[in-house]
């Protein structure tokens, strides 16, 4: 079991989430919505956000294919890794729901979290080694500010030694929680235990 | 229009917007993840798709258009406006998505939809519950707030995922013809 983390408002324990309008009720849910919610995850059908959001069943069906894509798809980029990616665009985002979702499955893979309470304190600066400070650091460039990202960003992952696929993999992992951030913050509201 | 992709045609809009030509290595690598890519083109699909109830085609176009102006999303920003224009989107609501200041439309529906895209896109954190009520109360539909939702979102990721595309490409190019996968 891992040490707490309480730093800034961000937290590696488990939440919970609450939508702000009405959810899709499982009794008359259609056929298409109750297919979608059992491909998109395995606990969708108690989950406030998958019940909402299968209001719209193909746009959460192919939404949901990329994420889990994104996020689990063997080789390239270390799942792990990934996961930093995540979590430092969360926490940049100021999604404290979706940071502690993902600071659990880094230290899950990882079997640390260091790193971690370096990205809740300041996400800028984070990173135990060379590797993953530049791995931090381009997570935070994309999100921020995408219009700066150049070829000498990449180049700095390149220096580190991340290959084209690695760097493809971290890019997928931020741009895909521009949207899943958004999502969370903006749909609904964390739920804090106790 | 010059960047218009018919759904089901095979087309990839990223891979257009990002430069990356069928076959060259960029192409490949990025391919190399092609469920990632079906389902980023699937996501445009469904989002645009016109058949969609709730949120009118040009309402979901003028809503992408504002959310790459302000990222800023050049590319784009510019196949947006080709796809509004060409569905019909009415001069006045173009010029105040691309220029002027969508607050002051009179429209209050598009309005409150083009107030909800600005925060979601520039401060996810303080568009609160507050904020997201001001659509129901501006008529639209539960159903139709989940499409804007996951527009604006869906639009958070596919500017990011072209501006980085754009930077590999840029990179193999300033290293010339070395290609170490």
């Amino acid at each position: 079991m891992s040490a707490p983390l309480e730093i800034k408002g961000f937290t590696n324990a488990s939440l919970e989430w609450s939508a702000w309008l009405d959810k899709v009720d499982l009794a008359s849910a259609t056929p298409e919505q109750l297919a979608v919610l059992e491909e998109s995850h395995p606990k969708a059908k108690v989950s406030d956000y998958y019940l909402f959001l299968v209001h719209q069943p193909e746009i959460l069906r192919q939404r949901s294919t990329a994420f889990n894509a994104i996020m689990y798809a063997p080789g390239g980029l270390s799942r792990a890794e990934r996961e930093l990616a995540s979590t430092v665009v969360s926490r940049i985002n100021g999604c404290v729901y979706c940071a502690s979702v993902h600071a659990q499955r880094f230290e899950q893979m990882a079997k640390r979290n260091d790193v971690i309470a370096q990205v809740f304190d300041d996400p800028h600066t984070a990173g135990t080694t060379d590797r993953e400070r530049a791995i931090a650091a381009f997570s935070v460039e994309l999100t921020a500010a995408p219009d700066q990202v150049t070829a000498d960003s990449i180049a700095r992952l390149h220096a580190v030694g991340l290959s084209d696929d690695e760097i493809l993999d971290l890019m997928h992992s931020v741009a895909i929680f521009a949207w899943a951030n958004r999502l969370m913050l903006n749909l609904g509201e964390p739920v804090f235990p106790g | 229009m010059t960047l218009s992709i018919a759904p089901g045609s095979g087309a990839d809009l990223v891979d257009e917007l990002a430069g990356l030509d069928p076959g060259s290595p960029m192409h490949q690598v990025r391919h190399r993840r092609d469920k990632v890519a079906l389902a980023t083109q699937g996501s445009y699909d469904a989002l645009f798709d016109p058949g969609l109830p709730g949120l009118s085609l040009v309402e979901r176009l003028l809503v992408a258009l504002y959310a790459c102006r302000l990222t800023p999303a050049a590319a784009l920003a510019g196949h947006y406006r080709d796809r509004a224009r060409a569905a019909g989107a009415d001069a006045a609501a173009l010029a105040a998505v691309e220029e002027g200041d969508p607050p002051e439309l009179a429209d209050p529906r598009l309005r409150a939809m083009l107030c909800f895209t600005r925060a979601l896109i520039l401060s996810p954190i303080d568009a609160d519950r507050a904020l997201l009520g001001t659509l129901p109360a501006a008529g639209i539909s539960t159903p139709a707030i989940v499409t804007l939702a996951q527009l604006i979102a869906f639009l958070s990721y596919q500017t990011r995922l072209v501006a980085g595309l754009g930077a590999m490409q840029a990179a193999r190019a300033a290293i010339g013809t070395e290609t170490s996968p």
